[in-house]
């Protein structure tokens, strides 16, 4: 499962990376199923927004904040990227 | 008539870090050339300092040395423009008709600065966001003096500017660098602040003030007088 979009996932990554202003961490330090909020790699609700944000920028998909199912979309970089392969298609 | 102490000082502008930088400077004051390098606040954990704008950084590093050891600290941050290049970029994404970046926009009020020190410090104590004109030192310090007078027993102030964002140059005259001074102030009489007008606009200073009366203090000056319009303040080197 995780390594289902290794390209994928390297660029979700680097987009986490660079929108988040993550100094001293690379793509390598954060792993595809690593919980991205809370406990994990620390991001907050802020970073939630601005991530949301990025993510439709580069993938041209639009995300629904409230919808249930944004929250496990958003859990980790395997579910990330998931997310974008199935939007994508649709 | 306010007094005071300036128990320790630290300051930063471009290429002026160490107390030897500043004391080299104050002899032979010049202007400086803006590198766009912000001051090292390595010190915080990379998480922490990720939303630390440029001007954040140059308060955090002359401000978190003096407020170490000290348990509750009042501060009073004094700014004029404050964060121009991220106003500058919010509003030419506004302009450009494009969503705005939720970081940026939470940072984007005057008192940001002080809302991230609180937390980082994870700090309570009393803290002040000002953005007077170009005596905003001597306002500052007034606040300042009256947090003392309270009975704090030692207030951190922080004076500075960022270097404004190009498009603001016509209108913004008072910024020769960016600067940052931090003042840990305790009560006493070494030092003493009067406040004066004058009918005319005097000579405004030099230099902005706060960086100015680090000139005066490193050269030892018994006094220095900062005109800003009618108002004109006295610093006076009393012990």
């Amino acid at each position: 499962m995780s390594d289902q979009h290794p390209d994928l996932n390297l660029e979700i990554k680097r987009l986490i990376i660079d929108a988040l202003g993550l100094e001293d961490i690379t793509p390598e330090d954060i792993g595809n199923d690593q919980t991205l909020f809370g406990e994990g790699l620390g991001l907050d609700s802020v970073d939630a927004l601005e991530l949301g944000l990025a993510i439709q920028k580069r993938y041209g998909i639009k995300i629904d904040a409230d919808a249930k199912d944004t929250r496990t979309h958003f859990s980790n970089v395997t579910s990330l990227a998931a997310f974008v392969t199935a939007k994508q298609a649709a | 008539m306010i007094r005071f102490n300036i128990a320790q000082w630290r300051a930063w502008a471009p290429g002026l870090v160490s107390a030897d930088d500043w004391l080299r400077w104050s002899r032979e004051p010049r202007p400086l050339t803006d590198d766009d390098a912000a001051p090292d606040v390595s010190f915080l954990p990379a998480m922490q300092r990720r939303r630390l704008g440029r001007l954040a950084r140059m308060a955090f590093s002359v401000g978190w040395p003096l407020a170490e050891g000290h348990d509750s600290l009042p501060l009073v941050f004094v700014c004029r423009h404050g964060e121009t290049p991220r106003t500058f970029d919010i509003l030419s994404e506004l302009a450009a008709g494009q969503p705005l970046s939720p970081t940026q926009f939470s940072l984007s009020v005057h008192n940001s600065v002080i809302g991230l020190w609180s937390i980082l410090r994870g700090s309570t104590a009393e803290m002040t966001a000002l953005a007077a004109a170009g005596d905003g030192l001597e306002q500052g310090m007034l606040e300042a003096a009256a947090l003392l007078a309270e009975g704090a027993p030692a207030v951190l102030l922080i004076v500075c500017e960022e270097q404004p964002a190009p498009a603001y140059a016509d209108w913004i005259d008072d910024v020769p660098f960016p600067y940052a001074v931090g003042l840990l102030l305790t009560p006493g009489d070494d030092w003493q602040l009067s406040p004066g007008q004058t009918k005319a606009e005097a000579e405004p200073c030099h230099w902005p003030h706060a960086v100015d009366l680090l000139r005066c203090l490193l050269t030892r000056q018994p006094h220095c007088h900062h005109a800003w319009k009618n108002r004109v303040w006295t610093w006076q080197r009393i012990h």
